[in-house]
């Protein structure tokens, strides 16, 4: 699945569209950054309410493709610039992080092997 | 006269900080804008500080040594020391609760310390823009232990702080809370208020300083040049005289 056929599935809003549409890899939800840069792989989606600049260095240091804004938060200009210049795709979406991981869950099923 | 004072600022030692904000710039500009107390506190660091404390020395105003500590939650929060050895003790002493995250410079940014002549000396290899294994309510008696105070930062943005992280002020035994804009949009209990530049680049030194009702002799009881730093209770006890919200 790509990051453009995530958003269609999930019904997000595409609010930072300048980006290699590549093949994710999974997904990673926190709200604590430091968690992120500890533990998401490379190529996983981000499901996050952190929506600032801040998230995006910390996708960019983990090689996240894209971040998952729930709960309709704002994206401030600073942040969507940041994406654009490291092609950090950012999607929006007025569901919770919980709603947004169960159904991309479904979504990586068969390829959902990660070790505990 | 009431002392124009800036607690937050930050120098090339921060992974998002410029690259020439070196202590010394910061504190000869600070200082050519009125600035006569000035806080060093990079992000989880405070391997700047013996260049700074130079620096200010050079360009006459007070030094106060410290970081920008992030807690467990992603709060950040001032911690400040009326002396050197203080401060890098504390920094040492922070540095093992930290996470060990390589720094990728070309994508985080540069996280270099300098000595008095702008020259660096060495760079941190891990990233300095993680939240330590240490919570709010454990930070302010871990920095009383030092000597030091503590100052929760930017209350009232919307990133690493008490409000985005926790959705309300906590109470703790704040020295005083730092808004962006005063008054703040949100309950801040009743403690002091600080503004603070939070200075990343030389545009920003100096941008949001405040008064603090003191006199510098108040603060070194044993005059500019002794050893033993900011007395640290008066410095508390000043602090208490800042608006309230």
């Amino acid at each position: 699945m790509t990051i453009r056929e995530m958003a269609q599935e999930l019904g997000c809003e595409l609010v930072q569209g300048v980006f290699e549409d590549i093949e994710l890899t999974g997904g990673y939800t926190s709200d604590l950054l430091s968690d992120v840069m500890a533990h998401a792989r490379a190529g996983e989606a981000l499901i996050t309410i952190q929506a600032h600049k801040n998230t995006v260095a910390v996708a960019s240091l983990a090689n996240l493709p894209v971040i998952v804004a729930c709960n309709s938060r704002p994206i401030p200009p600073d942040m969507i610039e940041a994406a654009q210049d490291e092609g950090i795709a950012i999607l929006r979406t007025k569901e919770t992080q919980y709603q947004v991981s169960g159904r991309l869950f479904a979504l990586f099923a068969a390829s959902a092997d990660r070790a505990i | 006269m009431p002392l124009l004072s800036d607690f937050h600022n930050h120098s090339c030692l921060s992974p998002c900080g410029s690259l020439e904000m070196s202590p010394r710039l910061l504190a000869s500009t600070a200082a050519a804008r009125g600035v006569r107390l000035l806080a060093l506190t990079d992000h989880n660091s405070s391997l700047n500080c013996p260049a700074f404390d130079s620096a200010c020395k050079a360009a006459g105003i007070i030094p106060l040594f410290g970081m920008e500590a992030c807690t467990l939650e992603e709060v950040h929060v001032l911690c400040l020391f009326g002396h050197l050895d203080a401060a890098m003790a504390f920094s040492e002493a922070w540095n093992r609760l930290l996470p060990v995250i390589p720094n990728v410079p070309a994508k985080m940014g540069d996280q270099v310390y300098v000595d008095e002549e702008d020259t660096i000396i060495g760079e941190v290899e891990y990233y300095l823009g993680v939240g330590a294994d240490l919570g709010l309510d454990g930070i302010g008696t871990y920095v009383h232990g030092f000597g030091g105070l503590v100052i929760p930062a930017h209350v009232d943005r919307a990133a690493f702080s008490m409000t985005s992280q926790l959705g309300f002020i906590m109470k703790g035994p704040w020295a005083a809370l730092e808004c962006v804009r005063i008054p703040p949009a949100t309950d801040t209990l009743g403690y002091p208020l600080t503004t603070s530049s939070d200075a990343h680049h030389p545009e920003h030194i100096a941008r949001r300083p405040f008064l603090l009702e003191t006199e510098s002799d108040e603060l070194l009881p044993n005059g500019p040049d002794s050893a033993s730093g900011i007395d640290m209770k008066a410095l508390a006890a000043a602090l208490k005289r800042r608006p309230r919200g």
